[in-house]
């Protein structure tokens, strides 16, 4: 029943986020359809391009969103006695956190991208399954660190609203850091395909950067495994 | 303790009688909202007082011997002895409070027995 | 009846910065008993059933619950199985219906009992379909301690559990945990409603800045603690009385009162020697034990 506590807390976020995201996808396409010829194909890629980009944008902000809750939050609400007197380890109850979390996440990246897909293929301007495999993988492999980063967040700081408003703040932080110093790893370009997109053909090429998103994986790793520290040394 | 008294009071007047069964230490514990434990106390010292036979298994039942009636009636005269002595003290002045808290004194303590060393 | 201790701890301390919450606790508290756990606000009480439960960590010092040692992560883990505890906030997830909440609870407990706990949700007429966050007050503690009172757990733990409760509320509380004792379960509780701990407990536990200052039978404070009021034909000589059990004097012209929570007999004979006028001995009640152990500290 830890799963099931764990997906009635975060409920109402994931499905807002994903009526949002979802909605403004079709949306996205369905403009696009008003305004392109289908000889337009280049510009069509561009379009997605820049979708991935406003998806990128609203994913990373639900995705923290998601990350917040725990423990140390319902120290807040005044339920973390109760939490805390169940015989499960902590571990456990941010492990099962962070497995819906996760869950919803790619459930987020990918109906989406599902979405305009279909919408595409039915107005007429098909895309490739592969182009749509690729934005989403490059969502769901580099955004993962936001999420961790959000659980990380949510393990160290007390307080209802002063999570979130951290999670937020490091997001910022980080846009304006990769922006200006460490244009090489930006994780930002990686997430939205920057790095991959041909400019002619505006189609993600090149092969899918594994290395990129294994450094990624190991990053929110190294994160998960910190806050589950944290929530172990913690007091209530 | 006052579970203890209520129960020698109803077999003296006769409430309860020989061979009367008393509720079970958990049954009575929920009823009167008091620790199974006070109620086991009480059913094992009047055990031990004779009062009461407790069967393994069975419960708790009441003996209710020729002692126990004589001292019924002991209990009776000695009433009526106190009823004569704590109208007297009133004549004499004292407040009810007062007799209650000698009352306590000696019996806790009696002054002439520690005089005496 | 004693067996080994349900709750038992050795040199239990915590301080948060240069302050000791818990100093040198050396609890134990017997199985098949009610024990009562007394102490002013902020003596330590919560501080040490957290510790016990693995919220708080000791600053040093240990204990075993069950048998488990409190200061290992797993150990504790394991012996939550089979301990119910309700917070002093009687926590409760705002979010959950009375009903999620109550399957929530039954699916991690194999000790559950879905009879008591329909038997309660009638009694208490809780809304099942219900969110947490839409009850009173008196609703939510009820659902809170009948998270604990629909278990059969080896322990029970209640943090001030009759807070927030109307008097018939706490006549229900106090028959669901005298059916608890019954079955032999053993019952920890905390209280500041002395009545409420003199009709059903049978051990106290006084917690006074953090140190236990008693740890007996209420039969037993009942038989030991005694009032002795003196009257000398002169000022009376408190250092005269500074003997074993003596816990307090207070004296105001040419009396004398003791307070004594052994040896009143050689209070009374020391007073005879010494001439006293009057002599008068009295039981104490359990309320004045409490206010005088706690304002000598």
């Amino acid at each position: 029943m830890l799963w099931y506590k764990a997906w009635l807390e975060t409920r109402s976020r994931f499905l807002t986020s994903l009526a949002t995201l979802t909605v403004f996808c079709a949306v996205f396409v369905h403009h696009a359809q008003g305004i392109l010829r289908p000889e337009w194909t280049p510009a069509y890629n561009r379009l997605l391009y820049i979708a991935q980009q406003y998806i990128v944008v609203l994913w990373i902000l639900a995705v923290v969103l998601l990350g917040m809750g725990g423990i140390v939050r319902e120290k807040a609400t005044g339920a973390s006695l109760l939490t805390l007197s169940l015989p499960v380890s902590r571990a456990l109850l941010l492990g099962v956190r962070v497995g819906v979390g996760v869950l919803e996440a790619i459930i987020l990246a990918v109906v989406p991208w599902t979405a305009i897909f279909l919408v595409s293929s039915h107005a007429g301007m098909p895309i490739l399954v592969s182009q749509v495999g690729f934005y989403v993988l490059l969502l769901v492999a580099g955004g993962l660190v936001y999420f961790a980063m959000a659980i990380l967040v949510s393990c160290l700081v007390e307080g209802e609203y002063t999570a979130p408003a951290m999670a937020f703040g490091v997001v910022f932080l980080t846009i304006i850091a990769f922006d200006a110093w460490l244009r090489p790893l930006n994780l930002w370009r990686l997430i939205t395909g920057d790095f991959y997109i041909d400019r002619h053909t505006y189609l993600l090429s090149a092969h899918f950067p594994w290395l990129g998103a294994l450094a990624c994986l190991f990053v929110s790793a190294v994160m998960l495994l910190v806050s589950v520290k944290v929530v172990q040394r913690r007091e209530f | 303790m006052q579970l203890m008294q209520q129960i020698r009071h109803a077999a003296e007047t006769g409430a309860l009688r020989d061979g009367d069964q008393l509720p079970g230490i958990r049954t009575l514990a929920e009823e009167l909202v008091v620790s199974p434990n006070t109620v086991a106390k009480a059913y094992s010292e009047l055990e031990h007082d004779g009062l009461l036979e407790l069967r393994q298994g069975s419960g708790a039942f009441v003996c209710v011997k020729r002692r126990t009636r004589s001292l019924a009636d002991h209990v009776q005269a000695a009433r009526r002895r106190l009823g004569d002595l704590i109208e007297r003290l009133r004549e004499e002045g004292l407040l009810d409070e007062e007799i209650k808290r000698a009352f306590e004194a000696e019996l806790l303590y009696p002054a002439g027995i520690v005089r005496k060393r | 009846m004693t067996g080994t201790p349900v709750i038992q701890t050795r040199d239990l301390t915590k301080s948060y910065g240069g302050v000791a919450a818990v100093r040198g606790l050396n609890l134990s508290v017997e199985p098949n008993r009610i024990t009562a756990f007394l102490g002013q606000n902020g003596a330590g009480k919560s501080t040490t059933i957290k510790m016990l439960l693995g919220m708080v960590r000791p600053s040093c010092g240990d204990g075993t619950v069950l048998g488990k040692r409190i200061t290992d992560a797993k150990e504790n883990c394991e012996m939550r199985r089979s301990v119910a505890y309700v917070a002093e906030n009687k926590p409760l997830y705002g979010y959950m219906t009375v009903e999620q909440t109550i399957r929530f609870a039954s699916s991690l407990y194999s000790d559950w009992r879905t009879n008591v706990a329909k038997k309660l949700l009638n009694e208490y007429k809780l809304p099942l379909q219900r969110k947490v966050k839409s009850l009173s007050k008196g609703m939510r503690t009820k659902l809170a301690l009948l998270l604990a009172f629909a278990r059969r757990p080896e322990l029970l733990i209640l943090d001030e559990p009759s807070e927030g409760l109307d008097p018939v509320g706490i006549e229900l509380l106090l028959q669901m945990l005298v059916a608890q004792a019954s079955q032999g379960v053993p019952i920890f509780f905390s209280s500041h409603q002395i009545a409420e701990v003199e009709r059903v407990a049978d051990d106290i536990c006084i917690l006074d800045n953090g140190r236990l200052l008693v740890n007996a039978s209420l039969d037993h404070l009942r038989e030991s603690y005694r009032r002795i009021d003196l009257v000398f034909p002169f000022a009376p000589p408190e250092y005269e009385f500074q003997i074993a059990g003596v816990e307090r004097i207070h004296s105001q012209g040419h009396e004398m009162r003791v307070f004594a929570s052994k040896n009143a007999e050689a209070v009374i004979e020391h007073a005879r020697d010494l001439n006293a006028v009057s002599v008068e001995v009295a039981p104490v009640a359990l309320r004045d034990i409490f206010l005088e152990t706690v304002k000598e500290n």
